[in-house]
């Protein structure tokens, strides 16, 4: 943390040297940022910063002065239609639209942060020029910069493309989506007819509190309980599940090992839209897998012990709370066991034998080898995997999503009343709330809980990783 | 040029981050957005001809427009082959227009859930059931239908689709159907006359024969049916979000046991809409409370024991009350954000008008909404709609705000289910209310 | 003896478990087949059997079915995804681990968090940007949607690459190797399996995706739709009932190259993740 301020400080303090040190045309780029480069004969480097200035003083004028004004209120001028039945056409008011708004000051925002960047590094830039005049050395080319790219700056050179889809697709999304959480953007307050406004924390409060009309809270703590549950029983039924099924397949005792892997393959190949929807079919309360069981009187058998009510003529296999929620971890030990089980094919392969032959002289038997070898080598490849699993699973939208859309009704009361299901992850709550509420601003909070708990996984085991730095060990 | 603007920004941005090559590597900004939609009506390059007789607006738009017509209509996937004939119909009443109509499926009962993800995106003329009508008017995606200009839309049809398609005295959509609504499909070989006039005998004659009795009773829009059937109310607000709801009144508990008895019988069973359709191909189910939609499926079934009637009574406290129902109907509406509101209008008034309607009843059975049309014998004979006729007498048209459905849909899993947890009845109906109630957050 | 019976019994045990892992596809292929096009739910395999569903897929588009449209679009979609993903994820996979710079690791940090992020929560922002850049309702923005963000996948392939012997870039350096010729020369040439398995992930995500596909197409010409929405919108209530069968054609005929392609990239994905603590 202290290093983070410090470079942070030594960037300012450079950059004030620059200012304090530098000669005329280090302080003409102030206002013209080309000065620095027509000074030291870059004429192709000067004509290309005077013209991002000209650019960007534009881009000020017309894009972000006029969302930046009205970033504020985010629009006051509803919209407004007259028809003229006489000519069938109507006119339409100058009218904000809340949502382009924010947009479009969060896009300019971000271009001016990036631009003051540029900006502060550009002097920096010009005054190493100046000090490399007055030493004496040799001053690039432009021919020699853009070779500079190719090498020590390759890196800019490799992702400059692939940040600006992140920042397109991915970052400015999330900014949006953060913004909308301090704001009254739902059903009542939908552009382009309805303005919307910032409310601050309150949707973050209505979270958090529980009223007899108000249930999120309620809602968010029962959902929020049953996404760990789940992505907690998923991740290690199909990582349990998958070592078995490779060990009992690998087995030498096991005739036509490649065969059985295909027939589990074939499974998983399908795509997996298509075997959910088929799955949710297959299990739905008049389907086929119902019809089969009332046949051979297991629908029967276990109103008998209990398992299903006295008052159903059918299994509740995804329509009641418990039932559906073993039926959606059971499924997925359907869809992941024969994923893990060829990952953990290949990683089995690779465990070095001597170790296991050593531990046989022993006298260790099977199982003790399984746990005091196996395991530990399959944790040590596959740890920062099963995390990412985990991760994936909390966001796990497909398997719930299509197997209980339209199916599932909830007989919590408390749930029903803030839109929520007992089978549902915050993601799928999330994208209902969106979808057939447009709540987008408890969508929007629900969604910064979301990623700050995956963050916070990813980052308590990828920073050991990285700044481990095992990368270099292995060369 | 907006966007060349921005393009070259990014460029140019691009090319200076390299040469300043200050370390980081995000700073590239993304040049996107040209700035604000513009005003959709005012596209239309429309100076009021003033060659053409301003008395006759029809004839100045078609003066006025020069350029192609281009527009998106949307209809259920069941009605695109005579949405695509009555389109072809409607460019030949206007040889001079060069049309460009493309013609997407979305159903009628989900047409909002789209419409409402971006209003500016939506089909210029679309199709939609009338429960809708609030909050398309709410978030502005229907045009006042404030001048009629072919027919006129309030007279000609009946007065119930009309009051469908109006919200706080003002018309917003031009009736398509008037058919929309439930009532009870039966087998006559299994039920008399008699036996249909209650549930309870319905239930008895059924569990007898080893059948079943269907209704979606885990669905708000059909256990309103109960509740409004033995008097307690459902309604929505002046506001046009929230609802008032008398279901946990005095004595409303009767009504919640009475779901439950039923339904503890075993024979009257709680499917949804494609489960019964299997179910009563397949003969387990011999009566089902569904609508015109599934017809088909039941004409198809029982063959011309195919019988269809007004909704049964049900026991209340020992007092039998008539179940009650919504009327439904299918609306055209007009999206005022088209860039050519004026030939969208003229083009749902064609989609509607008496030759529609009576083709859209010969192709597809459905009951039309135009007066003349649904009086004439063909119409009147049809027994589906016959049923909805009966049962208009008991029906109230769909007003309810967005909170009703899911805390109603979970009332009604739980009633059918016989109230699993022996949660008390009141309490259940006081949980019920509070969400249905709630304010709009 | 014994062993005998332990060899049978786990031949049974496992072919137990086949069958319970295969029922469901069986289920899939013999619907495909059935001359109902309903769900048939009192029989597991259909009464009467036809190759009429197959027929309808491509010999008889209406506007619910016109799945050779899908297909093309799909395609289409899917190789321009899978080209840029390609680029973008060996780009960045090779910043990450054969160059240094300030911030690396900050950067790498920040882009695995992110990459945590999912696409479903930001939908709605995602969907007005590509409209404010005039790019919904086409197929160049369903390719930015699933391409533009791919850098961030990196993981993997960086993971490979670490494992590629440093000596190797040394001796190009000293030849007076620029890094661009390092990397193309030397680093993707050895990078053959994890290239395999990028380009194989990134050509699947279309095919899978109905979410985004959705939101950002719709028109509600289904002749624009990718797959994934055709097949979807069949289980639609008014539909299934007269759809259910073709639907399970279509997904048949949607797996066939998928599997194909499946079992390939599982090879190198197994090779990509197991690398580096292998070769190591």
């Amino acid at each position: 943390m202290k290093n983070k301020l410090n470079s942070i400080g030594n960037y300012f303090k450079d950059f004030g040297t620059a200012l304090a040190k530098g000669d005329i045309w280090v302080k003409l780029s102030l206002v013209w940022m080309g000065a620095g480069y027509a000074a030291r004969k870059q004429i192709i480097n000067a004509v290309i910063m005077t013209l991002l200035e000209a650019v960007f003083v534009i881009m000020c004028v017309f894009y972000a002065a006029p969302n930046l004004a009205k970033f504020g209120t985010l629009g006051t001028v509803q919209f407004e239609q007259v028809f003229d039945p006489l000519t069938l056409t109507s006119t339409v008011n100058d009218y904000d639209n809340s949502f382009l708004i924010l947009l479009n000051s969060i896009i300019a925002l971000f271009l001016i942060v990036v631009f003051i960047l540029v900006y502060i590094s550009n002097i920096k830039t010009v005054y190493n020029l100046q000090k490399r005049k007055e030493a004496g050395k040799h001053i690039n080319t432009f021919r020699e910069d853009v070779r500079a790219m190719f090498n020590e700056r390759f890196h800019i050179t490799l992702l400059t493309l692939p940040c600006i889809g992140i920042i397109l697709m991915n970052v400015l999304p999330i900014l949006v989506l953060i913004a909308i959480a301090f704001t009254n953007y739902d059903q009542q307050h939908m552009p382009p007819s309805a303005l919307f406004t910032w409310v601050g924390w309150t949707n973050f409060k209505s979270l958090f509190t529980n009223s007899t009309t108000i249930t999120f809270g309620y809602s968010f703590g029962k959902v929020l309980i049953w996404t760990l549950e789940w992505a907690v029983l998923a991740t290690f039924t199909t990582y349990i599940g998958g070592i078995l099924l490779a060990k009992f397949i690998n087995n030498k005792a096991t005739k036509w090992p490649k065969f059985w892997r295909t027939l589990f393959i074939i499974a998983i190949a399908v795509p997996q839209f298509v075997t959910l929807l088929l799955v949710r079919n297959f299990f739905a309360d008049s389907g086929i897998v119902n019809t089969i069981c009332a046949n051979i009187g297991l629908t029967d058998f276990l109103k008998k012990i209990g398992l299903v009510g006295s008052n159903l003529t059918y299994i509740p296999f995804l329509t009641n709370p418990t039932w559906a929620k073993v039926m959606i971890v059971l499924i997925n030990i359907w869809v992941g066991v024969p994923y893990q089980m060829l990952i953990a094919t290949g990683v089995l392969m690779n465990i070095p034998e001597d170790q296991i032959e050593s531990a046989r002289i022993d006298g260790a038997n099977s199982f003790q080898i399984f746990v005091k070898i196996t395991m530990p080598y399959m944790l040590f490849v596959t740890g920062p995997s099963l995390i990412t699993d985990f991760v994936k699973n909390i966001n796990n939208f497909n398997v719930i999503y299509l197997l209980t859309q339209d199916v599932y009704v909830t007989s919590d009361q408390m749930l029903a009343n803030s839109n929520a299901k007992e089978i549902d992850l915050l993601v799928t709550w999330l994208f209902r709330l969106t979808n057939e509420y447009y709540n987008y601003k408890m969508a929007s909070v629900i969604g910064i809980c979301v990623f700050i708990i995956c963050a916070a996984f990813t980052l308590i085991t990828f920073t050991r990783t990285i700044k481990g730095d095992k990368e270099d060990q292995f060369r | 040029m907006k966007k060349k603007l921005l393009a070259s920004l990014l460029t140019v941005s691009m090319v200076a981050a390299m040469l300043t090559g200050c370390g980081g590597s995000k700073e590239e900004a993304p040049a996107n957005t040209t700035e604000t939609t513009e005003a959709a009506g005012g596209a239309e390059s429309t100076d009021a001809a003033e060659s053409t007789d301003a008395a006759d607006p029809v004839a100045n738009l078609i003066a006025a427009t020069t350029d192609t017509v281009a527009l998106t209509v949307w209809a259920s996937e069941e009605d695109q082959t005579l949405t695509t004939e009555l389109l072809e119909k409607f460019k030949a009443q206007y040889p001079d227009v060069t049309f460009d109509i493309k013609l997407g499926s979305e159903s009628e009962s989900t047409a909002k859930d789209t419409i409402l993800a971006d209003v500016e995106a939506a089909a210029d003329v679309f199709a939609f059931a009338d429960d809708q009508i609030n909050e398309l008017v709410a978030a502005g995606a229907l045009q006042p239908v404030s001048a009629t200009y072919t027919y006129d839309v309030a007279g000609e049809n009946v007065a119930g689709a009309v009051e469908a398609a109006t919200v706080n005295g003002t018309l917003y959509a031009y009736p398509m159907t008037a058919d929309n609504g439930y009532f009870m499909f039966y087998d006559a070989s299994v039920f008399t006359e008699d036996d249909v006039q209650s549930l309870e005998k319905m239930i008895e004659v059924a569990g007898a024969a080893g059948k079943k009795v269907a209704m979606d009773i885990s669905n708000g829009w059909y256990i309103y049916s109960f509740f409004q059937g033995a008097g307690y109310d459902l309604t929505l607000n002046d506001d046009g979000v929230t609802n008032s709801c008398s279901w946990n009144a005095a004595g409303a508990t009767d009504v919640a046991q009475a779901i439950i008895d039923l339904c503890g019988t075993g024979v009257l069973v709680d499917l949804g809409d494609e489960e019964m359709a299997t179910a009563i191909a397949e003969g387990t189910v011999v009566a089902a409370v569904n609508g015109t939609w599934r017809a088909e499926t039941a004409s198809d079934a029982w063959g011309e024991n195919y019988a269809a009637t007004k909704l049964p009574t049900f026991e209340v406290a020992e007092e039998a009350k008539q179940m009650s129902s919504y009327s439904g109907y299918k609306l055209i509406g007009v999206n005022p954000y088209s860039a050519n509101v004026g030939w969208s209008m003229l083009l749902a008034e064609y989609l509607t008008n008496a030759d529609s309607q009576a083709a859209r009843f010969e192709a597809r059975g459905l009951g039309p909404a135009n007066s003349t049309v649904a009086a004439s014998s063909a119409v009147q004979e049809n027994p589906a709609i016959a049923a909805l006729a009966a049962q208009a007498a008991y029906a109230t048209p769909q007003r309810v705000g967005g909170n009703f459905w899911t805390p109603a849909e979970t009332l009604g899993q739980i009633l059918a289910s016989g109230n699993p947890d022996g949660t008390d009845l009141q309490t259940l109906l006081d949980t019920a209310v509070e969400g249905i109630t709630a304010p709009v957050q | 003896m014994k062993k005998q019976v332990r060899f049978v019994l786990r031949h049974v045990i496992l072919l137990l478990l086949a069958v319970f892992w295969l029922v469901p596809i069986v289920w899939l292929v013999a619907t495909s087949f059935s001359g109902y096009k309903g769900i048939n739910t009192a029989h597991f395999f259909p009464e009467t059997w036809s190759f009429d569903n197959y027929l309808a897929l491509f010999l008889r588009p209406d506007s619910v079915v016109q799945y050779k449209a899908w297909f093309m679009n799909t395609l289409v979609i899917a190789i321009f995804t899978c080209i840029i993903s390609t680029i973008f994820v060996l780009m960045v996979a090779y910043t990450m681990s054969c160059l240094r710079f300030k911030g690396r690791k900050g950067l790498m940090s920040f882009g695995i968090i992110l990459n945590m992020f999912p696409g479903v929560l930001s939908m709605i922002a995602v969907y007005f940007i590509l409209k404010s850049l005039g790019l919904t309702n086409s197929h160049v923005g369903m390719i930015i949607v699933y391409s533009a963000a791919s850098g961030l996948g990196y993981l993997i392939a960086k993971g490979f690459m670490d494992t590629i012997s440093i000596s190797l870039r040394e001796a190009a350096w000293l030849e007076g190797a620029s890094e661009a010729k390092i990397f193309w020369k030397i680093i993707l040439p050895l990078s053959k399996p994890i290239i395999v398995y990028t380009v194989i992930s990134s050509f699947l995500v279309p095919w899978g995706d109905f979410v985004f596909a959705k939101l950002i197409l719709n028109s509600g010409i289904s002749a624009d739709w990718t797959v994934a929405i055709g097949l979807y919108n069949m289980l639609n209530k008014s539909l299934i009932n007269k759809y259910f069968s073709i639907f399970c054609a279509g997904g048949v005929v949607v797996s066939i190259p998928i599997s194909i392609l499946f079992v390939i990239m599982q090879k190198f994905y197994v090779e990509g993740i197991t690398g580096g603590s292998v070769k190591g």
